[in-house]
């Protein structure tokens, strides 16, 4: 009688046992859906070439050509996208009232001038442009940023953030004008060199 | 011999119950990290006015307890952020007939660190906050229309400043 009790409970032990990990299993795998999912949201450029959500306008993005621009620099010039042709670029949407931003744009000044022999152009944009020029140019002289930048407008966000509102985020051309990468959202420094040697490698000689 | 046979099977059911003990523990805890490294889909608004109806006396100093919930995964600068280049929380008001309010109160921030960058140090929001608002007023039914500004930011990003429309409601008595 007490070896049937005893193996009753071990059996429940074993049940429990076997419940335990499959739960456990179960919400790992739950866990690993919502993160691929985030990166199709946010990381769209490290997406799967299908499982990419066509309503995410980033997404759309890649491995098309680099939607053309015209916006004023501080100040007030007009540089166009054109302006840039022929080089590797990282276009990095920002904001002032973006802390992680301006943890990342020191980092970006830093390889802009690491890989310039190389060719590589940074070019800042800044997303909220209504906060005037003078507060923008102040900001960026406090990064120590002396790549461009320039004032975004609502065509040059329709055409590259498609009402995606998170800052920062970033789109890595190639010499060619193709979009190669799109990040949102603040990385590793590392990974962001990453992504910028691969923009410089890309495209062919 | 009963009691022997007892105590064996404790022991020879102990490690069953020690091993299942620690695999569900390993379980909740595995799912715990999982959890703490998701980043929540994104909303269009970062925080919600929890109106409540509140009575308090007429014709004398009396304060409003306005309570506001941050979407789990966000925070957004305090009303005093350690940059001036951040965008305040801060409550504006209009008149509101029959009712006299002094400046809002806000609650201290908390410290908050991006990845990254763990040596500088903001003041931010999350969960939940209460801003009082001081009134006086007179005897009756009271609504007070207002807009809370802010701005969000998860782990990563940040998102544009945000206006909130508030209504106050409240009885004087």
């Amino acid at each position: 009688m007490r070896r049937a009790i005893l193996l009753l409970m071990m059996a429940a032990g074993l049940a429990l046992v076997v419940w335990s990990g499959w739960k456990n299993w179960s919400q790992r795998r739950s866990a690993m859906q919502a993160q691929q999912q985030r990166r199709v949201d946010l990381m769209p450029g490290m997406s799967s070439a299908d499982a990419g959500d066509s309503s995410a306008g980033q997404s759309q993005l890649r491995g098309k050509p680099a939607p053309a621009f015209t916006l004023l620099d501080l100040n007030g010039r007009k540089v166009s996208l054109s302006n840039f042709k022929g080089r590797p670029l990282v276009l990095n949407f920002w904001g002032t009232y973006c802390p992680p931003c301006k943890i990342e744009m020191p980092w970006l000044e830093e390889f802009s001038k690491k890989y310039a022999p190389d060719g590589l152009q940074i070019v800042g944009i800044t997303y909220d442009s209504e906060v005037g020029r003078d507060t923008i140019a102040r900001d960026a002289q406090q990064l120590g940023v002396t790549y461009p930048i320039l004032l975004s407008t609502p065509k040059a966000e329709k055409d590259y953030l498609s009402g995606t509102e998170a800052l920062p985020m970033s789109f890595y051309v190639d010499k060619t004008g193709k979009v190669i990468e799109v990040t949102a959202g603040l990385g590793s420094k590392d990974e962001l060199e990453s992504m910028v040697k691969e923009t410089i490698a890309a495209g062919g000689q | 011999m009963k009691a022997t046979c007892l105590n064996r099977t404790r022991l020879a059911f102990a490690p069953i119950v020690s091993l299942v003990f620690i695999l569900a523990t390993t379980a909740q805890l595995g799912s715990a990290q999982f959890d703490s490294m998701d980043t929540p889909a994104k909303p269009k608004s970062y925080v919600f006015y929890a109106a409540e109806q509140q009575t308090v006396p007429s014709a004398r100093r009396a304060v409003l307890e306005l309570r506001f919930q941050i979407v789990p995964g966000f925070h957004i600068n305090s009303h005093t952020p350690k940059s001036k280049f951040l965008i305040p929380t801060a409550l504006t008001l209009q008149p509101a007939p029959g009712v006299q309010t002094a400046p809002p109160q806000y609650p201290a921030g908390e410290p908050y660190s991006f990845p990254f960058d763990p040596g500088e140090k903001l003041d931010v929001y999350a969960g939940s906050f209460t801003v009082k608002l001081p009134v006086v007023a007179t005897a009756g039914d009271h609504a007070i229309d207002g807009t809370l500004k802010y701005q969000a930011c998860d782990n990563a990003s940040c998102y544009p400043p945000k206006t909130l429309p508030v209504r106050i409601v409240f009885t004087a008595k």
